[in-house]
């Protein structure tokens, strides 16, 4: 399991990475093992108001859906639009395929380190 | 909550890093590490195996093990023969499934039911309460024997290596099968739950389950879990207790014939008498029946249908999903997911799938009946309205090795031709018409067994006047049954005729000939219903009874659709009342050579079933039909049965060199003029019943039913042909009978020297008739075929009896009939063998060498050819200005 240490990351397997004023947010390697295959992302739209600890999308496996709760508030400024068609690419490059990047961001989810998480993850395991 | 239940195989599932999950009481690996969709597409194209051994297995023995079962399942157990398995339901008495189940007959004395894993436990107290008054045992084996499914296009292959080269099973769904494999006892039936048309499961005892899971993985099967299995099943429309069965969304239990299997399942034969829920099924059945003709009214009993379900926009279903119609409510998704498939390229028998994948998004929906195939719905998908529409389905199991994804595509509505150049079209028809002629006749070497050409003075006939006539005539016994014309200028066709039958009596050594049937098909189906007709002439103010048993052979074993209950039976064979399938019975082939009919154990057949008619012939044809044999045993018997001969194949090979019918015993001979007869396309009947005996009057119905049965205009032009083509049959017929023989044992020994894998008895250089076949591999027959028509070289591509459809087609299927009449001798079939040789085994190029050897043939033997015939052909080619 892989956990890159400049991210930073939440309790319900999102992560976070912020330049210039944009946040960038995906699912953590262990999210997306636990999923299995992913065959279907739901995106909000460019523009929609997003809140930190509320969900802005789900992502759906071969079994179930799993809500994709955002670290931030703020507002959508772009989503992966590659994840409609290729939604697998979050099982074979969590880290590369961000979900969404949102801007004017105003506070954030509780966050922890890779280190941090990576003990939650296995204290959860 | 209780301890989980592990099966014989949970210590391997773990050590495969197996997710495993809580399923109905039981620790299931719900995927491998490679993950569901994985699983789903190697299921699709090679074999996956799944442990089943968590389901119900219950052995049901004693006394009254067969009214036990009538009483508590919808089926009907008596048309299970042993080794045959039957889906079937186990309902209440309101109509509703306890539970959805498998009833295996491998015994005569104990039949096998396996239920669904989490039902076992209430399975078993339904059915034991039903027991009361039954001399009849319920054993739970469920912990002695392991289940393992076997599915997937590869999977026979696999599982012959494990049978070390023995059948598996019968290719039929449902077949069974008691086997050793590797030395361990195993029973397996030709059954499973992904929908693949290729698919076994196996059980065995639970000491072997291990080892027969490893060795399933060293030969290339792959382990699939719980959620492979889902996702297969729902794109094969199978349902599942708990979603199509058991209760509803809104907690209402849903009628089992809301499934549209259930029509499969449910039997209301008088043989079940008044089993549970009969009553409540009959009503449900009754609406059913209404909904299909789309009469909604008083069809409360079933208010709602499972339909198959597809989204067409982006997103996925799942279970309880609302579904609606123009905005109004109409039911909900009962299953739902996303389902990956190959991407297929190319099309027809040409499709190929490629390496790419997609994924498509379906499932199954209960919904009010009024809602139609194509209809576009919506579903609520948390919130979100995502429009989905309702196919016919998404997979297609009919065209094996591999189950077929049907991508959803809305109904094109077609456009109207505007504006064609119908006289460009016209010159580009003549032209093509041209450039297929030359190709046929002259660079072509044409092997279809099927097939002839015409000599030049029959193509001519048959382009003449009569071409455009008509010659209605029927025999009016007022006028001593002379035939009577029913049109002017019809005098010189009588003539035709009357010759005509004349020549046909005498090749085939008839009392009497009918030959205004236009094909071998219509001929049969003019003598099934003239059978029928003749079966029924005492009787006329019922409903006539249908014809059975028939002894027919099978389609899968090289019989012709001529004489099957899909083809020209269809409508004159009867249905068995015990068994609710058709009355027919195929020969019994002999184990080492599945083309020859087993004359002992068509004995045992005859004395049980005592058919009422008796059909030989076939299609892939390489032996003798046992005409006389069956004869002798038959009037030894004093059976009353009919024995008709289908020749269409052999119509050409009546004789010394083949076979005599109506000496050895046949009464009925039919067939068309055109595979190995030298006349152009029709059909022809001809019996040995003469004036006086009990079957004369079948024969005066065989004549009505050909006309005003069959035909009004009966096709002058090429009966004016056939008559020639009789002529020079019964002039060259010793010569040309003899060559065929000769050249196809010839052509047949020089295949095999080749290298080729040549179908049938060695002792008897392969074959007796016109035909050869040569085994390419299983699923190759279309591309090899493909291949040598590319050089020129046109076959056929069949199923051997060892292949489930002509999709999987493993044979190339040939006759030396045309090409010996276009002189061929034993050296050009060598000659043709060692070029074939090149082209399958080798994929040289062999076109040039192909059309040099065609061009040595070009003229047309085993007709007239002297000065005096040619000089009058020209003159009637003149005088007739084509």
């Amino acid at each position: 399991m892989n956990y890159p240490t400049e991210l930073a990351y939440t309790k319900s397997h999102e992560w976070l990475k912020e330049a210039d004023g944009v946040a960038e947010i995906g699912i953590s390697d262990f999210a997306q093992s636990e999923l299995g295959d992913v065959v279907f992302v739901n995106l909000p739209e460019v523009g929609d108001p997003v809140t930190a600890g509320e969900p802005f999308g789900d992502v759906e496996s071969v079994k179930a859906v799993s809500d994709l709760v955002c670290p931030v508030s703020g507002e959508v400024c772009e989503i992966n639009e590659e994840l409609l068609d290729s939604p697998e690419l979050l099982n074979s490059d969590p880290y590369g395929a961000w979900i969404i990047r949102v801007k004017d961001v105003t506070g954030y989810d509780e966050m922890i380190t890779a280190a941090e998480y990576e003990a939650f993850v296995s204290e959860e395991g | 909550m209780s301890e989980l239940k592990r099966t014989q195989l949970y210590d391997v599932h773990v050590a495969a890093g197996a997710t495993m999950v809580d399923f109905g009481g039981w620790e299931m690996p719900i995927q491998y590490p490679s993950g569901i969709v994985s699983e789903h597409l190697y299921t699709r194209h090679f074999c996956s195996i799944f442990d089943v051994s968590h389901m119900g297995r219950l052995l049901i023995g004693g006394p009254d093990r067969v009214a036990f079962l009538q009483h508590v399942l919808s089926s009907n157990v008596l048309a299970l023969e042993l080794n045959e398995a039957q889906y079937c339901i186990i309902p209440d008495e309101n109509g509703y499934a306890v539970d959805d189940a498998y009833l295996y007959r491998f015994e005569e004395e104990r039949f096998l039911l396996v239920v669904n894993a989490a039902n076992t436990e209430k399975d078993l107290v339904h059915l034991r309460r039903e027991l009361e008054g039954y001399d009849c045992t319920i054993t739970d084996i469920t912990a002695d024997w392991a289940a393992i499914a076997v599915q997937g296009p590869k999977s026979r292959e696999i599982m012959t290596v494990l049978s070390g080269g023995a059948p598996v099973t019968e290719l039929v769904r449902n077949s069974l099968n008691t086997l050793p494999l590797e030395g361990h006892f195993a029973r397996v039936s030709k059954t499973g739950y992904t929908g693949e048309p290729l698919g076994y499961e196996v059980y065995v005892k639970s000491g072997d389950a291990v080892w027969l899971w490893n060795r399933l993985v060293e030969l290339g099967a792959k382990p699939a879990g719980l959620g492979a299995r889902d996702t297969l099943r729902m794109e094969a429309l199978l349902p599942l207790y708990g979603h199509e069965m058991g209760e509803d969304a809104e907690g209402r239990q849903i009628p089992v014939f809301a499934v549209p299997l259930a029509k499969f399942a449910v039997s209301f034969s008088p043989q079940k008498g008044d089993f549970v829920g009969r009553e409540a099924l009959a009503a449900q059945y009754a609406a059913f029946q209404k909904i299909q003709n789309r009469d909604y009214a008083g069809t409360e009993a079933l208010p709602r249908k499972i339909v198959p379900i597809t989204l067409i926009e982006r997103g996925v279903m799942r279970k309880d999903m609302p579904v609606y119609k123009d905005g109004r409510p109409v039911g909900f998704v009962t299953s739902g997911t996303m389902v990956p498939y190959y991407v297929a390229e190319g099309e027809g028998m040409a499709t190929t799938y490629t390496d790419a994948t997609a994924k498509r998004a379906l499932g199954m929906a209960l919904v009010d009946n009024d809602v139609q195939t194509d209809d576009v719905l919506t579903v609520d998908i948390r919130g979100k309205m995502v429009k989905a529409a309702v196919p016919r389905f998404h997979m297609r199991v009919d065209a094996p090795p591999y189950a077929r994804p049907i991508l959803y595509s809305p109904p094109v509505q077609d456009k109207a031709a505007d504006g064609q150049n119908y006289r460009g079209e016209a010159l580009e028809l003549i032209r093509k018409a041209t450039e297929n002629h030359v190709w046929r006749q002259r660079q072509c070497i044409n092997l279809i067994p099927s097939e002839n050409s015409a000599s030049r003075a029959v193509q001519l006939l048959c382009a003449s006047d009569p071409a455009f006539r008509y010659a209605e005539h029927k025999k009016i016994l007022s006028f001593y049954d002379r035939e009577v014309f029913y049109y002017q200028g019809t005098k010189f066709i009588e003539r035709v005729e009357e010759l005509l039958v004349e020549q046909l009596r005498q090749y085939l050594g008839a009392t009497e000939v009918e030959t205004r049937l236009l094909s071998g098909q219509m001929s049969n189906m003019a003598v099934f219903s003239a059978l029928m007709d003749f079966k029924n002439r005492n009787n006329r103010k019922v409903e006539p009874q249908r014809l059975g048993y028939i002894l027919h052979n099978h389609i899968m074993k090289g019989g012709h659709l001529s004489a099957q209950p899909m083809g020209a039976l269809h409508d004159y064979v009867a249905v068995d009342p015990v068994t609710e399938r058709k009355a027919v019975v195929p020969f019994p082939v002999l184990a080492d050579n599945v083309y020859k009919i087993d004359v002992e154990e068509t004995k045992k057949v005859l004395d049980q079933y005592r058919p009422e008619f008796i059909i030989f012939g076939k299609s892939m044809v390489l032996h003798k039909e046992p005409v006389k044999e069956i004869r002798a045993f038959v009037d030894e018997m004093g059976l009353k049965t009919t024995i008709m001969y289908d020749m269409a194949h052999v119509m050409g090979l009546v004789g010394d060199y083949f076979q005599k019918p109506f000496e050895e015993g046949a009464e009925i001979v039919t067939g068309s003029t055109h595979k190995t007869f030298f006349g152009p396309q029709r059909g022809l009947i001809g019996v040995n019943y003469k004036p006086g005996d009990l079957k004369w009057d079948l024969w005066k119905t065989m004549e009505s039913r050909a006309f005003p049965g069959s035909v009004s205009n009966h096709h002058l032009g090429t009966q004016l042909g056939l008559l020639m083509a009789a002529y020079e049959m019964n002039t060259f017929k010793d010569a040309y009978q003899r060559n065929i023989i000769e050249n196809a044992k010839h052509f047949a020994k020089c295949l095999k020297a080749e290298g080729l894998d040549v179908a049938g008895d060695p002792a008897i250089d392969y074959t007796e008739t016109h035909q050869v076949i040569v085994n390419v591999g299983y699923a190759l027959g279309y591309d090899i075929a493909e291949r040598l028509e590319k050089n020129n070289i046109i076959v056929n591509y069949q199923a051997t009896p060892n292949e489930e459809s002509f999709t999987a087609s493993g044979a190339l299927r040939m006759g030396v009939g045309e090409m010996t009449r276009f002189g061929f001798e034993k050296e050009d079939f060598a000659r043709l063998a060692s070029l074939m040789a090149d082209c399958i085994l080798r994929g040289r190029d062999v076109t040039e060498d192909v059309e040099k050897l065609r061009s040595e043939h070009l003229e047309m033997r085993y007709c007239f050819r002297d000065e005096e015939i040619n000089a009058a052909l020209e003159k009637f080619l003149g005088v007739i200005g084509l």
